[in-house]
């Protein structure tokens, strides 16, 4: 009896599971890596990461994908650096030299207007949520190009970059705002309406609307979101990276699903929670700091990134099995007779 | 053959239209956009993604997804120069001299393996077929960073390269390469029980197991299908480019996904044909091309290209919409 | 409004004449639903023929019976407003409408729980119950102590004593129907259709169910219990409404009816009916079965089939009759027993290993199991016997398989503008015949056909049965009738098997004075004729 309410739990947290797990063998493996220092640096990398898979967990909650964050990470920021930086080389950017301030406005305002459309196109023109951010994917990234021409923008104002790289004594800033925004995600997603009503469009759509929840509008709203997170990477990674790269966010998405897939949330909408995400994110930094650690080559932390995945997906998998056989037994096939 | 419906001959062949459209702006546009020489070119810059296609649209049409196909590319395509040449400077090969023969075949029995463990990860330990190749997808590439450490292999092998690079009489060998395939895909999936079958599965995937198909095994032959394809993909591009750099393909999965849907490959299965891919594909290597004549800046033509699949799957979806329109809710529903 | 249409019933074995609580003329203000003349259509069939339907106010427990395709659910979908119907006036607490929505139906409160449910499985009871309007603190935040202290208070207050903590994945079927009941009732659901809520229960959740419905009619709610099972409509509801091919033929008080009565009522007269020659067997024995045993489905079943013999097998949903079918056909486990087919021992892991052995099923599941909407006549057709139209060079031979399936829709005179139509554009009829050319194709020498006229309208059923009784007698196909429709199966089967929780607990040979409609019937419900 107690078995069986047990492995759903442990099914539950397999995140934190497999985060314990991955600690445990990096700590024994290396001396390293157990150190403040080294937790640090596995936090401040996952800064950008994490606030995109805050993004794409919320639209993945209601049952959406949003394959156009990456690109949208990219012109923000190139659009954000151009504006900001003066013309000509080395700068590559616009001459216009906007204010910090100014240009982030900006770069939120074009966040939320991707965000807007695809909300718009999915939701009111019933477009399939796959192949709009795919398209949108592909329009923005080749959007970004346009801004730069291939250049890398650099001269991007000190006070703008410290989001990015700067500390308040010995706590890099990017990591107090990662833990913020996943405390806010988190709390957003468990004690909001807003929150739960996400939840049961993504879990039940109809019985969502039946209840009386409109669908679409959450729908339109966490596009949104994700087109703000987008704005709010940007701004990070441009303090991080210093510079505005063309292709910065290319091949990202990749790991954006992954980290939130195995951080708990569901494909298929409806389940996972924040912090299971920011788990997911953490499981993929801390085994890339620790192969690094234990100086395998780079090329093959990227292997075992995938395996990691493979096998989290596969214990998933159990799982919702596990969760179908019982609910059958519960069921039980006799019928009537 | 597509089964009839109501909607009217142009929406059905919508993506042809299309291309017609294109093709006749651009010749009005630029000059020598109508000769040969240009056709040519537009299928020889089509050839390595039409073959992905192909792939793809065997996997999606069992209402399936493989994004691990631009790993498979950049793998095999490493792999192949890597086998033969020599290791060190200025080739950073493996050193192992094997025969192109040889290599080529390794290649495309790795793409083949590649294909099997998705199919049976799908099928057998029934995980999420996105997931699955999507974890693939990193693993793989991953596995082509590490055999090269990140280093380009050069390929100077003129019976390696001839895939890539040769000629038959005034054409391509890639552009011959890519028609035939398409050739072949087309007939099995239109004439031939197999074919026949997957468009079953991805349409009701139980209605077809009742009905004596046996969707699993089906399943794992698409993938390793597309791994396959895959795998010749990356021969030819890793040929024409006489190198292979271990990014090769990355990215490219959407570009992929694109041509197929844009060519009318429902993404939820059951639903498409390998000519209308094959016009997907041409529309987005005409429309760069045709840009490119244009003068257009590069940066632009890549934008287009997102602004033309997105209205494309706009139409797409206003065709969906009119039909439901027309023919009702479909069905009697007796009680 | 009152017992209207008698016609078709046998009038002389009904001595009383309908006995109704509202012989008056209803007062107004009394009812709380009142349907008038309603009609709906579908292409192809005329689903509700001038429908009268009333619920008093107050409290009713309302059952609505009917055979498959006589309207029932059909009714509450246009008083949920998920059809609009072609004509009638629909008024709800007196209100007047012509058609109603989802969302309107749901404001005026009233709600229907089905066998899919509308339930959120991966959030708790609570927050199900709550989905929509969960309560918040002064801060604008979910307030979780009031969600579960509220719910565990209501449910309870229901006679309910559940964990509202719990996932609703892991609910019963059961208790989650009564979730959704309870969830309804918050929602000042006044109204509650349960569409076919039992039939996937066991005995004691039933009892569980049924003792809730009751408390909560007893606080005012009106109840439509739509049903087969006749025992529960006379266990649980005061009045029941009698519906046959679109048409109200009767409200009546339950205690004034015996369940002969009923049954006779539900079952009536047919119009037009197609009786097929039973000619005397000396046939072959095709198929055997022998102590076939599988816990929780059926136990101890042994039969014989013989070539060109049409066996009907009815029973109860859950009796395993379904499952027997399936078993014997590949698509699920068989258990242990022995079958042999052709004398020679037969076993079927797949439906393609049983169709190679030529023993092929007809889903009762059209849309889920048997067509593939999407693709055309010709593909759906073709499907299990493609590798046999292959040519030398692999391919399907055009010509052949042109031929063959003209062919077939010919002779089961299948309307379709081509062979080329995608299925998913046929009527329900249609659909089905393309089914059967599907399962002529094969060729088979066994056939099972589950429910093969179900949703189909009256033209359309004659014909398949016409097209039964063909296959059996000109290509002696054993054939396997499993249906709920007793008067079909007496029109073309040579015996009918009665199964019973599992077993086959009676045989009725056509031409015997003991098979009648009525003792067939009782020997399904597993209670004696009387």
């Amino acid at each position: 009896m107690t078995s069986r309410r047990a492995v759903p739990i442990l099914l539950d947290n397999l995140i934190w599971l497999l985060l314990l797990l991955a600690l445990i063998v990096f700590s024994t493996l290396t001396g390293r890596f157990l150190t403040v220092f080294n937790i640090t640096n596995i936090l401040v990398h996952s800064a950008v990461l994490g606030i995109m898979v805050i993004g794409q967990s919320f639209t993945l909650v209601t049952g959406n994908f949003d394959l156009s964050a990456e690109s949208n990470l990219g012109l923000i920021a190139v659009l954000g650096a151009f504006l900001m930086t003066a013309s000509g080389e080395p700068f590559n950017g616009s001459g216009i030299v906007l204010s910090p301030v100014l240009t982030l406005l900006i770069m939120f305002a074009v966040g939320l207007v991707i965000g807007a459309l695809n909300g718009q196109l999915i939701t009111r023109l019933k477009m399939n949520n796959f192949i709009v951010t795919l398209s949108m994917l592909i329009i923005i990234r080749g959007l970004a190009f346009l801004v730069t021409h291939g250049k890398t923008v650099t001269g991007i104002p000190e006070g703008f970059k410290a989001l990015g790289n700067g500390s308040l004594g010995p706590v890099p800033i990017s990591v107090i705002v990662l833990l913020a925004a996943f405390a806010l995600a988190f709390f957003v997603t468990r004690s909001t309406r807003f929150g739960r009503d996400l939840y049961a469009v993504g879990g039940n759509i109809d019985a969502a609307t039946v209840s009386g929840i409109d669908a679409h509008k959450r729908i339109r709203q966490v596009y949104l979101i994700s087109g703000a997170m987008a704005a709010f990477a940007a701004w990070i990674e441009l303090g991080r990276l210093g510079v505005g790269a063309t292709r910065i966010g290319e091949n990202m998405i990749f790991e954006i699903q992954a980290a939130a897939v195995i951080g708990g949330i569901s494909l298929f909408g409806g389940r996972g929670t924040m912090l299971g995400a920011l788990g997911g994110v953490l499981l993929l930094s801390s085994i890339n700091s620790g192969l690094n650690l234990m100086q395998v080559s780079g090329f093959a932390i990227d292997m075992v990134r995938g395996i990691v995945i493979l096998a989290a997906m596969l214990i998933d998998a159990q799982k919702t099995r596990y969760a179908s056989v019982s609910a059958q037994r519960a069921i039980g096939k006799r019928g009537r007779a | 053959m597509r089964p009839r419906s109501s909607t009217p001959f142009v929406l059905r062949h919508l993506i042809w239209f299309l291309v017609g459209a294109i093709v006749i702006f651009f010749t009005l546009t630029t000059r020598n956009f109508l000769t040969v020489g240009n056709f040519v070119n537009i299928l020889f810059n089509a050839s390595v993604l039409g073959v992905l296609v192909i792939g793809q649209s065997c996997t999606l049409i069992t209402g399936n997804f493989d994004l691990s196909i631009e790993s498979t590319l950049g793998l095999s395509g490493l792999l192949g120069i890597w086998f033969i040449t020599a290791s060190g400077p200025p080739l950073y090969g493996s050193g192992w001299m094997l025969s192109p023969a040889l290599s080529i075949l390794l290649i495309h029995l790795i793409g083949l393996g590649i294909g099997l463990i998705n199919g049976l990860l799908i099928t057998k330990m029934k995980v999420n077929n996105f997931v699955v190749t999507l974890a693939m997808l990193i693993t793989i590439r991953g596995l082509t960073l590490l055999v090269n450490n990140g280093q380009t292999a050069y390929g100077v092998s003129q019976a390696y390269n001839w895939i890539g690079l040769g000629k038959l009489g005034p054409i391509p060998v890639p552009v011959i390469a890519f028609l035939l395939l398409f050739a072949i895909a087309y007939v099995v999936t239109t004439y031939t029980p197999f074919g026949r079958e997957l468009f079953a599965i991805g349409a009701n995937r139980n209605a077809a197991y009742a009905s004596g198909v046996k969707p699993e095994t089906r399943i794992i032959q698409v993938y390793m299908i597309a791994g396959l394809l895959a795998a010749f993909a990356g021969w030819m591009l890793s040929a024409r480019l006489t190198n292979a750099m271990s990014s090769m393909g990355q990215g490219s999965v959407f570009e992929v996904f694109a041509a197929a849907v844009i060519g009318g490959i429902s993404l939820k299965g059951g639903q498409g044909s390998l000519v209308g891919a094959l016009g997907g594909v041409i529309l987005l290597t005409t429309i760069g091309s045709g840009l490119n004549l244009m003068n257009v800046s590069v940066y632009w033509i890549q934008a287009i290209r997102g602004l033309i699949i997105l209205v494309a799957m706009l139409i797409e979806a206003q065709k969906v919409r009119y039909m439901g329109a027309t023919t009702g809710t479909g069905g009697t529903k007796g009680r | 409004m009152i017992g209207r249409g008698l016609e078709g019933l046998q009038a002389a074995s009904i001595e009383r004449g309908p006995l109704h609580a509202m012989d008056q003329t209803p007062k107004p203000g009394s009812l709380i639903v009142e349907m008038r003349n309603v009609t709906k259509d579908f292409p192809g069939v005329r689903a509700l023929s001038g429908v009268d339907f009333q619920l008093r106010s107050g409290g009713e427990l309302r059952g609505l019976v009917g055979k498959n395709g006589a309207g029932k659910s059909t009714l509450m979908n246009v008083l949920t407003g998920v059809f609009p119907p072609e004509s009638g006036e629909i008024r709800i607490q007196g209100r007047s409408f012509a058609r109603l929505t989802t969302t309107i139906s749901r404001q005026l409160g009233i709600a229907c729980v089905h066998q899919h449910s509308q339930l959120v499985p991966s959030l708790s009871i609570a927050e199900n119950v709550f989905c929509g309007s969960l309560p918040v603190t002064r801060l604008g935040l979910v307030d979780w102590g009031s969600v579960y202290s509220q719910t565990a208070q209501r449910l309870g207050s229901m006679g309910l004593d559940i964990e509202v903590r719990r996932k609703v994945e892991g609910l019963s079927v059961a208790e989650r129907q009564i979730i959704e009941i309870a969830k309804a009732l918050f929602a000042e659901a006044r109204i509650i259709i349960l569409d076919e809520a039992t039939a996937p229960l066991p005995k004691n959740e039933v009892e569980m169910l049924f003792g809730f419905v009751r408390r909560q009619r007893d606080q005012g709610a009106a109840f439509v219990y739509i049903s087969h099972y006749l025992e529960e409509i006379f266990e649980l509801c005061e009045t029941v409404t009698v519906m046959k091919d679109g048409r109200n033929i009767g409200d009546y008080v339950v205690s004034d009816l015996t369940q002969a009565e009923l049954i006779r009522l539900i079952s009536g007269a047919e119009v037009e009916r197609f009786r097929h020659e039973t000619r005397s067997r000396a046939g072959d024995v095709l198929l055997e079965v022998r102590g076939l045993d599988r816990p929780g489905y059926y136990e101890g079943l042994s039969l014989t089939l013989q070539r060109a013999e049409i066996v009907g097998l009815t029973g109860l949903e859950g009796c395993g009759k379904d499952s027997l079918a399936r078993a014997l056909f590949g698509m699920e486990p068989r258990g242990t027993g022995q079958v042999t087919l052709e004398g020679r021992p037969y076993h079927a892991g797949s439906p393609r290993e049983a169709l190679n052995r030529g023993v092929a099923y007809l889903p009762r599941d059209r849309h889920g199991h048997g067509i593939i909407g999407l693709r055309s006549v010709r593909e759906n057709v073709t499907l299990p016997i493609l590798s046999r139209l292959a040519n030398i060079l692999g391919f399907v031979s055009r010509r052949r398989e042109q031929a063959l399936v003209r062919d077939l829709i010919q002779k089961l005179n299948i309307v379709t503008p081509s062979m080329m139509q995608a299925v998913q554009f046929l009527s329900g009829g249609n659909q089905q015949k393309v089914v059967f050319a599907k399962l002529a194709s094969v060729e088979p020498k066994v056939l099972f056909l589950d429910e093969p006229t179900q949703g189909v309208d009256v033209q359309a059923k004659t014909e398949i049965l016409k097209i039964i009784d063909q296959l059996s007698r000109e290509q002696g196909v054993a054939v396997v009738v499993i249906s709920e429709e007793i008067r079909e199966l007496l029109d073309i089967c040579d015996r009918i098997l009665v199964m019973f929780k599992g077993r086959i607990i009676r045989e009725f040979p056509a031409h015997d004075p003991q098979t009648t409609v009525e003792s067939i019937l009782h020997a399904v419900e597993g209670t004696a004729a009387e």
